[in-house]
C-alpha cells in the first residue's frame, strides 16, 4: 500500500502513517537502548547528560561476587533446561509428527500447555506440588524442573516446525537405498531439523535465563538467579551498576537474537 | 500432503509401540510436573488455615468467602482489571500500525525493524521494568525532559501507581500483539485489496471494510494474549507499582511469601484466574458475533 512502488504518491496521510509508526519502533527500543547508554556513562547516577563513557560500572559489576554467584547459577539452570529439553522435546516433536495418530492433538495441547497459562500461576503450583510431594525448595531441584516445564514448549514448537516442512521423501530415499532406522535418522532427518532445534534450544536458554516469576518462587534460600538478584539489588540500590547488569543481559540476547537470524531467519521464530 | 500418506509409513504403521518411548519423558515431565500440580493450587485453597504448619487437618471454603467479603481484593481485582483492558486496548493501537507496516514493508530494512518488534520480547522483564524505572522516577528521564522543555516546575508522579504499569506493560506486552497480527495481515492475500481498489473504493475504506474485518482473528489472538499476560503480570506492578499500582500477582505473592498464608493465597489465585477465564469467554462471545458478519 504504502506509496511510490504502485505509482501513487505519498498523501499528508502516508507520512502520518510514517510518522506515527516511526514513533513506536522509537518506543519499542527506546528504555533497552537508555539502559545501554547509562551503563557505558561515568556520571554518578542514572541520568542524563551522560558524562563520559567508563567500564567503571562494569569493573564494579565483575568485582561483586553476588553478581557473578548469580550469573552462574543463572547460566548453569539455563544450560541444564537447554539440553534436557533439546533431547526431550526434539523425541517429543519427532514423535507427534510421525508417530502419534488418536492422541495427537491432546498430545500437542498438553506439550503447548506451558505457553498458554501465566507463568505465576505455574510457579504457585509447583511450590505447592514440591511441598507436598516432600521435596521442598530446599534443593535446586524443584527450580530447575520449573525452569525445564515453562521453556519445554519453545523447543517443541520449533522443531515440530522444522519437521513440518520437511519433505518426508527424503527418509524414504535413504530407507530404500539400505540404509537403517538409525543411519537415516543421523544422516538424514537430523541435518534437515538442526536448525529448528538450534532456534528452540537458544530461546529456551534465553528465556530459562529471564524468567522471574518461577524462580522466586522455587528458589531454595540464598540461591538467587541473576534476575532475582537484580530484583532485589534494586530494592535498596539505584545505580549504573545494576545498569552494567541489564546491558550485559541484553547483549546476550542480542547475540542469540544475531545467531538465529544467521542460521535459520527471525522468520521462522515459533511461540 | 498426499504423497506423504500415500508413500508407505516405514515406521509408524508396525511398530507405533516401540515409538512410544520418545515421548514419554516429556509427557512425565509434563504431567508429573505441570498438569498435577494445577491441582495441588485447588486442594491448597479449600485447607483450613493454620498458625503451626502450612496448612491445618480440615478442609473449608472460607478462603474464598473471605476473600469475596472484603472491599480491599475487591479494588485490587477492579485495578488489576482496569490495567489489564488499559493495557490491551493501547496495545492494540499502537501494536496494529507497526503490524500493519511489517507486513506490507519490502525494503532492505524490514529485519532490522523486526529485531526490534522481538528483542524487547527477549530482554528479561526485570531489565526491561528497570529501564522504565529510569524513565518514570521522580527524577527520571521523562521528568528531566519536561522540565527542560519548561512545560513542568515540579516533577510528575509517573510511577508507584497504575499509570506507570500501565505504560512499562504496554511497552512490556506490545510484540505480543504485534507478532499474531503479523501472521495474520501476512496471510491475507494483496489482490483483495487491489479487487477493492480497482472497484473503486479509496485506500480508507478498503481498510475498513477489508483488511481489518480480515484481520479479526489475529486481533482476537492478541488481545487475548495481552489481557491475560497483563493481568498476570508481577514482575512490572511489583517493581515499579509501589502501594498505589498493588495488582492481584502482586498481593498473592505477598500471601505466599511474606505472609505464608498458603491455602488463602491459593484461594486469592484461583478467584484471579476465574475471573480472567469468565472475561475471555465473555470477550470470545462478543468478538465471534462480530466476526460471523465476516463474508
Amino acid at each position: 500500500m504504502t506509496g511510490s512502488s504502485n505509482g501513487v504518491e505519498k498523501t499528508i496521510w502516508d507520512r502520518l502513517f510514517t510518522a506515527l509508526v516511526t514513533a513506536i519502533y522509537i518506543f519499542l527500543m527506546f528504555p533497552i537502548v537508555l539502559v545501554v547508554l547509562l551503563s557505558f556513562n561515568s556520571g554518578e547516577f542514572l541520568a542524563f547528560p551522560l558524562e563520559g563513557f567508563s567500564l567503571r560500572w562494569f569493573e564494579a559489576l565483575f568485582s561483586n561476587k553476588r553478581f557473578l554467584d548469580a550469573t552462574l547459577y543463572s547460566i548453569q539452570i539455563a544450560a541444564t533446561s537447554t539440553v534436557v529439553n533439546g533431547v526431550i522435546g526434539t523425541l517429543a516433536a519427532i514423535y507427534v509428527a510421525r508417530h502419534a495418530t488418536m492422541a495427537r492433538d491432546y498430545i500437542r495441547l498438553i506439550m503447548t500447555a506451558p505457553l498458554l497459562v501465566p507463568e505465576i500461576l505455574t510457579a504457585i503450583a509447583l511450590l505447592f506440588y514440591f511441598y507436598e510431594i516432600r521435596i521442598g525448595t530446599d534443593y535446586s531441584i524443584a527450580i530447575q524442573i520449573g525452569h525445564i516445564v515453562v521453556t519445554f514448549p519453545y523447543v517443541f514448537l520449533n522443531v515440530s516446525s522444522a519437521l513440518f516442512n520437511f519433505d518426508r521423501s527424503q527418509e524414504e530415499a535413504a530407507r530404500s537405498l539400505g540404509a537403517g532406522g538409525w543411519m537415516t535418522f543421523r544422516r538424514v532427518t537430523l541435518p534437515a531439523i538442526k536448525p529448528g532445534i538450534i532456534t528452540g534450544c537458544l530461546f529456551a536458554f534465553v528465556i530459562s535465563f529471564d524468567i522471574f516469576n518461577i524462580s522466586l518462587l522455587l528458589k531454595s534460600l540464598g540461591k538467587n538467579t541473576l534476575p532475582l538478584e537484580l530484583f532485589d539489588y534494586l530494592r535498596f540500590n539505584f545505580d549504573p551498576t545494576a545498569a552494567a547488569i541489564a546491558s550485559l543481559s541484553i547483549f546476550m540476547t542480542f547475540a542469540a537474537i544475531l545467531i538465529i537470524d544467521r542460521t535459520v531467519g527471525l522468520r521462522s521464530l515459533r511461540f | 500432503m498426499s504423497a506423504v500418506e500415500a508413500a508407505p509409513r516405514v515406521d509408524s504403521r508396525g511398530n507405533r509401540g516401540s515409538a512410544a518411548w520418545m515421548v514419554v519423558p516429556a509427557l512425565v515431565l509434563l504431567i508429573g510436573f505441570f498438569a498435577l500440580p494445577y491441582l495441588t493450587i485447588i486442594t491448597m485453597s479449600l485447607r483450613e488455615a493454620s498458625t503451626r504448619a502450612v496448612y491445618g487437618d480440615g478442609f473449608t471454603l472460607a478462603h474464598y468467602t473471605t476473600a469475596l467479603g472484603d472491599f480491599y481484593i475487591w479494588g485490587i481485582l477492579g485495578r488489576t482489571l482496569l490495567i489489564g483492558a488499559t493495557v490491551t486496548v493501547i496495545s492494540l493501537l499502537l501494536g496494529y500500525p507497526v503490524a500493519y507496516h511489517l507486513a506490507k514493508s519490502r525494503s532492505r530494512w524490514t529485519s532490522l525493524l523486526y529485531i526490534f518488534v522481538l528483542s524487547p520480547l527477549l530482554v528479561g522483564l526485570v531489565v526491561r521494568t528497570f529501564a522504565w524505572m529510569i524513565i518514570l522516577s521522580n527524577n527520571g528521564v521523562a521528568n528531566q525532559a519536561l522540565k527542560a522543555a519548561g512545560l513542568i516546575d515540579f516533577p510528575l508522579q509517573l510511577m508507584n501507581n497504575s499509570l506507570g504499569v500501565t505504560i512499562a506493560l504496554t511497552h512490556v506486552f506490545l510484540p505480543f500483539i504485534i507478532l499474531p497480527l503479523l501472521g495474520n495481515l501476512q496471510a491475507i492475500s494483496p489482490d483483495l485489496a487491489m479487487a477493492s481498489r480497482s472497484l473503486g473504493a479509496s485506500r480508507m475504506r478498503t481498510f475498513w471494510k477489508v483488511t481489518l474485518p480480515l484481520s479479526m482473528p489475529g486481533i482476537q489472538a492478541g488481545t487475548i494474549l495481552v489481557f491475560v499476560l497483563s493481568i498476570s503480570a508481577y514482575v512490572t506492578p511489583a517493581m515499579l507499582g509501589g502501594t498505589g499500582g498493588r495488582t492481584m500477582s502482586v498481593l498473592v505473592v505477598q500471601y505466599l511469601v511474606d505472609n505464608f498464608r498458603w491455602p488463602a493465597g491459593a484461594a486469592l489465585a484461583i478467584i484471579m484466574a476465574a475471573v480472567a477465564v469468565i472475561f475471555v469467554g465473555l470477550y470470545l462471545r462478543l468478538t465471534a458475533r462480530a466476526m460471523r458478519r465476516l463474508p
